[in-house]
């Protein structure tokens, strides 16, 4: 809709003001609104109306075509201010993911400079967040400063300097000894001496993750339920989360950590029964036990700090408890993963997921519906059903009743042992106010500040391989991103719960199957450009297009859009 | 003398063409995927076969001789095929060309990579080696002093303790206690890093404004203006070296020990091979006061053997310090190989790998040089 | 490490040989109890050999029993309880405490010995042979073959030992014994050097020419005046070189490529034993100790050693 210049003065002004405005953040323009009081900031004539676009770009939906997989029927930038989300199925789980970090907003005329990848991108990201990248020292340090023109509150604390050390001890002494701030992933055995010193202060971070024992069902012994019913009752797992895990974490009752919704439904799991255990295990045809193998890797992550004190533990415990003999057998930390996902491990292996969003499906789905790999050997169908059923509805009920009877099946099936939920913290200084530690691994350093220092020192586990969050998966990289990078809705401060951030809402339709976000006016990026819709359309397709232009990334795997929406749009063709 | 440099140099180049292809077949021969290592859980055979191809790594490693899913697999039918077009010939001309490459891991040119981690390695193994040389030289002086007495054997045993504590565990040991115990006096030293956070370095380049230039000279100047004691005396930033110095201390001393001990019996049998020489007895014969004796005619003859042991250490502390560089955070070159090798970044590995080999060659070589220049039986003989 | 190399090297060693025959052996012993460092160095070493022998006996526990359900009281990481300095009784003693797995330190430490031991001895031993092997063929047949032998040796040295030694163990797998060829793989050029070097002295004098035309065979020159005038140098090496062997296969333990576990190697617990260095500093130290305890024995042998050996220090 257009209208007339009408030149009275107090209009000329307004007009010369949105002329400015306009020339400095590009194509978007005030939308028209039918509130008196919105009279007076008329758009001038010249600046064009926005023209609708969408992606796919001929306006189809991607949905039902061949070969696609994925949850995202079409995006529409509406307007300058509004993006629409088409999806195939309802999606309850929507807002949870597009709050995580791998969408937060990206500036798209800096994608089309950068060719979406390339050092430029992964070395000088550009966000709309409170903090904006300084200087990035490889291998030292990244260091971090206020963003002037940022939309909300600025940082508590002007400066802020990321560091990283893979040593738990090295943090700790690095924080006692007042060099750091904030630590992450204290050592488990050092949080009593934490907690006795009054110039720190620790906080527990709940255990969104799981350590579990696995077994192949197409292996021998592991072919024959009963045996693996032994196992799940002839382990005392309590030990194991006593004597190796830090407080806060807990023995697994189910798969999925209780904090996440519908993860707990259902039955618990076996209780510790050594006695049964052989007995079943006799039944099975093994009396005596048989011989087998612990794999594991090395490396320390969140579902597990000591891998091999642990083994060590499950070793002495099937010898003493099932009177099975397994050799420990350390594997390479980096073949480890594609050896377990083939389902070429003999033996018991253990392994862990960490989650990445907090849903259920990010549990179950991917080890037990219909998309897992070959880790436990053959799926089970009764399972995969109700998975999927849950999965696509947004009734509370529906999905309450389909992951009871999902969570039931994996008790019974047994196709892995889930032993714990892996507690963590981070330590910060006692004079760090807003201090906190969040679930998800993303810290808010922008919330803290540092006593009366003008810079927080953050030192977390690893240094991220780079800031283009769309194609990291290290939770080290995220982190950081966080503080640059916003999406459209963000997690809350140490929480789970998504809240608006870059949109002020995203409102579903009746089923949950259509989404439309409202963006916030007047964000800039760090670059001094504007937020709109085209921005939002850019970042999400790049991403989700595999032969969009700018899909290149880093790695150019954009490997968290998968565990998000399912698939991406004209995926290359499957390896031969 | 000429022919003796040139003959060493001839020597040298055969020794250069093994170290490339011994770098190569290490690197080669590691079995993992530089996919798995990046993505972790999150590894899956679709990505990673759009990796490999992305990376050039789907191509034979020499020719019929393939890698898949970490493993290696012969073709040989393919070998003809793959004759030239492998990734060994690949890695030959791009190492003509001066090219390493690019990190799998960073996403970085090899020779960025080097040019900010080399500098660390290179001030750290210079510190330490001039604390070994200092306590080394003083140490074995003494001994050398008093041979055979209390006082030797005491000397030799510290020596000896140093080199015999592993480094792992002295690290941990001293940074815990000139943190954390000493915290708040002035004797307290940071316990890892460079740099105290938020201390920023001006690149040299920057400082003189000398930003427009490329090529080599640059990459040369960045080299030297991350060697951070140098950046800061040359623009006389004595804050900046105050910091480096005292992060430097205590991986210095860590990483010192293992020279030391070589020094100090270095300077005790070289010196005492000079003390029993005819002209020391002729000297002490006319009177000549004990002390001028040793330090003017007996050390200044017997620093030969010692300078040539110096400079052989400085060519095996740099991929020693790998210990050091991971208990104090440093991110130098031997952490760098490391982690490459676990993370399968072929083009570090090599890069990497392939620099110090060359850089010890050319160490050795010097040191040979000095050393025939310096005893007279050689230059002349 | 105690690596050494090229030709100026061989200039020094050389200066260190001498010319002993084979009576060496009644003088040396003498010289070498006059050598204090030896002396300590030697006692420190039978030490341990005693307690590698009797580990079995020695230790109270068995290294690799896991003590929560056996014991009453056991407590993961306690500290070092001894009655007899006044820690509670109705506490189970535990010389060196408790570690992150619940088992006895003490056991462990003491069993850690004979395995140092065997590692040391091992892997010299493997690289001397090998290593000695080349350099005989290297220095008996001359030329190019010569060279070529020491070409290979130099690519071997040019490379930093812990990093050859790591990638090395990456190609085989972890384990100990992976490890041990490792770093006997890496030490093989110095005993190549020292006894190309000796060859080559021993060829140049005039006995051999004598020996030869007196009917004495290759063989015979190599056994009774070849290997002989080498095993100075090789032994005074090999000793330093078990203590830096046995420390480098403990930095390989260390980072996780050598022992697995649960085997019980000094290098190898202090690795796994790091990040708890605040809650139970005992599991660093103790192994630690003892570790460098060992390569202190044997760097001081191999300096008395080389002082009993050498002529000119004997005035």
């Amino acid at each position: 809709m257009s209208r007339s210049p009408r030149w009275s003065p107090l209009l000329a002004l307004c007009a010369t003001a949105a002329l400015v405005f306009a020339a400095c953040g590009g194509a978007a323009s005030p939308s028209p609104s039918a509130a008196g009081s919105q009279a007076a900031s008329q758009p001038p004539a010249s600046v064009p109306a926005f023209d609708q676009v969408s992606y796919p770009e001929d306006g189809s939906s991607a949905c039902g075509t061949e070969g696609y997989k994925g949850q995202i029927g079409s995006i529409k930038a509406v307007d300058a201010k509004t993006v629409e989300f088409a999806l195939c199925a309802p999606d309850a789980a929507f807002l949870s993911k597009i709050a995580f970090t791998s969408v937060a907003i990206q500036d798209a005329d800096y994608l089309e400079e950068t060719g979406g990848g390339g050092e430029a991108l992964f070395r000088n990201p550009v966000g709309t967040g409170p903090y904006k990248l300084k200087a990035w020292t490889s291998g030292s340090d990244i260091s971090l400063e206020t963003f002037a023109d940022y939309w909300g509150d600025p940082p508590k604390t002007p400066n802020a300097v990321i560091r990283w050390s893979t040593e738990a001890a090295q943090r700790l002494v690095e924080l006692t000894s007042g060099n750091v701030d904030g630590i992450d992933n204290p050592g488990a055995d050092d949080f009593d001496a934490i907690g006795a010193n009054p110039d720190l202060k620790l906080f527990p971070r709940t255990a969104l993750n799981v350590m579990y024992l696995g077994m192949n069902n197409t292996k021998t012994y592991w072919d024959n339920d009963k045996v693996r019913q032994a196992i799940a009752m002839g382990i005392d797992r309590q030990r194991i989360v006593d004597t190796f895990y830090p407080p806060g974490s807990s023995v697994a009752t189910h798969f999925t950590p209780c904090d996440i919704p519908f993860g707990c439904t259902g039955e618990e799991w076996h209780k510790f029964d050594a006695a049964a255990a052989k007995a079943l295990l006799a039944e099975a045809g093994y009396p005596d036990g048989f011989t087998t193998k612990i794999h594991l890797r090395a490396l320390p992550r969140s579902y597990i700090a000591t891998p091999v004190d642990v083994a060590t533990d499950v070793q002495d415990q099937l010898k003493k408890n099932l009177n099975i003999t397994a050799e420990i057998d350390v594997q390479d930390d980096t073949t480890y993963l594609a050896t377990a996902s083939r389902g070429e491990l003999d033996g018991i292996y253990i392994l862990g997921w960490g989650a990445d969003y907090p849903d259920v499906t990010n549990f179950l789905d991917v080890f037990f519906g219909v998309g897992a790999d070959e880790g436990f050997g053959k799926k089970w169908d009764d399972i995969t059903a109700p998975l999927t059923e849950g999965g696509q509805s947004a009734d509370k009920a529906v999905r309450e009743a389909a992951y009871t009877t999902a969570n039931n099946l994996i008790k019974q099936h047994v196709p892995m042992v889930p032993i714990s939920h892996g507690g963590s913290a981070t330590v910060f200084k006692a004079d760090v106010e807003g201090a906190h530690s969040s679930p998800l691994g993303n810290e808010g350093l922008f919330a803290m500040k540092a006593g009366d220092r003008d810079q927080i020192v953050w030192l977390q586990g690893g240094e991220p391989g780079g800031l283009y969050c769309a194609d990291e998966t290290d939770g080290e990289a995220l982190r950081v991103c966080e503080q640059i990078m916003e999406p459209l809705y963000s997690y809350e401060i140490g929480g789970t719960d998504p809240l608006p951030s870059l949109a002020e809402t995203c409102e579903p339709n009746a089923d949950s199957s259509l989404w439309t976000c409202t963006l916030r006016e007047g964000v800039k990026f760090h670059n001094g450009a504007t937020l709109d819709s085209l921005d939002v359309l850019t970042t999400f397709a790049v991403q989700w297009d595999a032969e969009h232009p700018l899909h290149v990334g880093r790695e150019g795997l954009f490997e968290y859009w998968g565990y998000l929406f399912a698939g991406l749009l004209n995926p290359p063709p499957p390896a031969p | 003398m000429t022919r003796f440099i040139i003959r060493r140099l001839i020597l040298s180049i055969p020794v250069l063409i093994g170290i490339v292809f011994l770098v190569f077949a290490l690197a080669r021969i590691i079995p993992g995927d530089p996919c798995v290592a990046a993505l972790g859980e999150r590894a899956n055979a679709a990505t990673c076969a759009r990796y490999s191809a992305e990376h050039g790594l789907d191509k034979a490693i020499i020719p019929g001789v393939f890698r898949v899913d970490g493993r290696l697999e012969i073709r040989l039918t393919e070998a003809p095929a793959t004759l030239v077009d492998n990734q060994f010939v690949i890695y030959i001309q791009d190492i003509a060309a001066g090219e390493f490459g690019v990190s799998s891991k960073f996403g970085l040119p090899v020779t960025d990579l080097l040019i900010q981690r080399l500098p660390t390695t290179v001030e750290l193994t210079l510190y330490a080696l001039t604390f070994a040389i200092i306590a080394g030289v003083s140490l074995g002086i003494i001994s050398a002093y008093r041979r055979n007495s209390i006082a030797d054997v005491f000397t030799m045993l510290i020596a000896n303790i140093g080199v015999s504590t592993p480094v792992f565990v002295l690290g941990l040991v001293l940074a815990y206690v000139f943190a954390v115990t000493f915290k708040d006096t002035p004797f307290a030293l940071p316990p890892s890093g460079r740099l105290t956070a938020g201390v920023s370095v001006t690149p040299l380049a920057e400082a003189w404004g000398l930003e427009g230039l490329g090529g080599p000279f640059r990459a040369i100047l960045d080299f030297l203006s991350n060697i951070y004691t140098f950046n800061a005396l040359v623009t006389l930033n004595f804050s900046l070296l105050a910091d480096t110095v005292r992060h430097m201390l205590l991986p210095a001393l860590a990483l010192g020990t293992i020279p030391l001990a070589i020094i100090a019996r270095m300077t005790r049998s070289s010196l005492l091979d000079e003390l029993g020489l005819d002209y020391i007895r002729t000297a002490r014969a006319k009177g000549l006061r004990d002390r001028s004796v040793v330090m003017r005619h007996g050390f200044r003859n017997a620093m030969l053997p010692i300078v040539t042991v110096i400079g052989l250490q400085l060519g095996g502390l740099f991929g020693g310090a790998v210990l050091t560089e991971t208990i104090f955070n440093l991110a130098g070159v031997g952490r760098a190989v490391t982690e490459a090798i676990g993370a399968r970044d072929y083009a570090v590995i090599q890069g990497f790998t392939l620099v110090i080999a060359v850089g010890f060659v050319i160490v050795n070589l010097l040191v040979d040089l000095s050393y025939a220049y310096l005893d007279p039986r050689v230059r002349l003989g | 490490m105690t690596v050494t190399t090229p030709p100026a090297m061989e200039l020094i060693e050389g200066d260190l040989r001498g010319s002993r025959t084979t009576s060496i052996w009644r003088d040396t012993l003498g010289n070498l109890l006059r050598q204090r460092n030896a002396v300590i160095g030697g006692a420190i070493l039978a030490f341990f050999v005693v307690v590698a022998v009797f580990a079995d006996v020695i230790a109270s526990y068995d290294p690799n029993a896991i003590l929560i359900s056996s014991e009453r009281g056991a407590k993961k990481l306690a500290a070092p309880c001894i009655h007899a300095l006044g820690c509670a009784a109705a506490q189970p003693e535990h010389y060196f405490g408790i570690d992150g797995n619940v088992r006895d330190v003490f056991s462990r430490v003491v069993h850690g010995t004979r395995v140092s031991l065997r590692i040391g001895f091992l892997t010299v031993g493997f690289a001397i042979v090998i290593g000695g092997l080349i350099g005989a063929l290297a220095g008996y047949a001359g030329g190019k073959i010569d060279n070529f032998l020491m070409r290979i040796m130099d690519v071997l040295l040019a490379f930093p030992s812990l990093l050859l030694a790591i990638a090395i163990v990456t190609v085989l797998g972890s384990g100990l014994l992976n490890a041990q060829l490792a770093i006997g793989v890496v030490a093989i050029p110095v005993y190549a050097r020292i006894m190309r070097g000796s060859v080559l002295s021993i060829r140049e004098r005039d006995f051999v020419t004598a020996s030869r035309a007196l009917g004495e065979s290759s063989y015979g020159l190599l056994g009774r005046r070849i290997i002989p005038n080498a095993l100075t140098p090789l032994i005074v090496q090999g000793t330093l070189g078990i203590a830096a062997a046995v420390l480098d296969v403990a930095a390989l333990s260390f980072l996780g490529l050598g022992a697995q576990p649960p085997q019980a190697e000094w290098g190898s617990m202090i690795g796994l034993a790091r990040n708890t260095i605040f809650a139970a500093p005992h599991l660093v130290i103790f192994p630690g100790v003892a570790l460098a305890l060992t390569v202190l024995a044997f760097n001081l042998l191999g300096d008395g050693l080389r002082d009993a050996l050498d002529p000119r220090l004997n005035r």
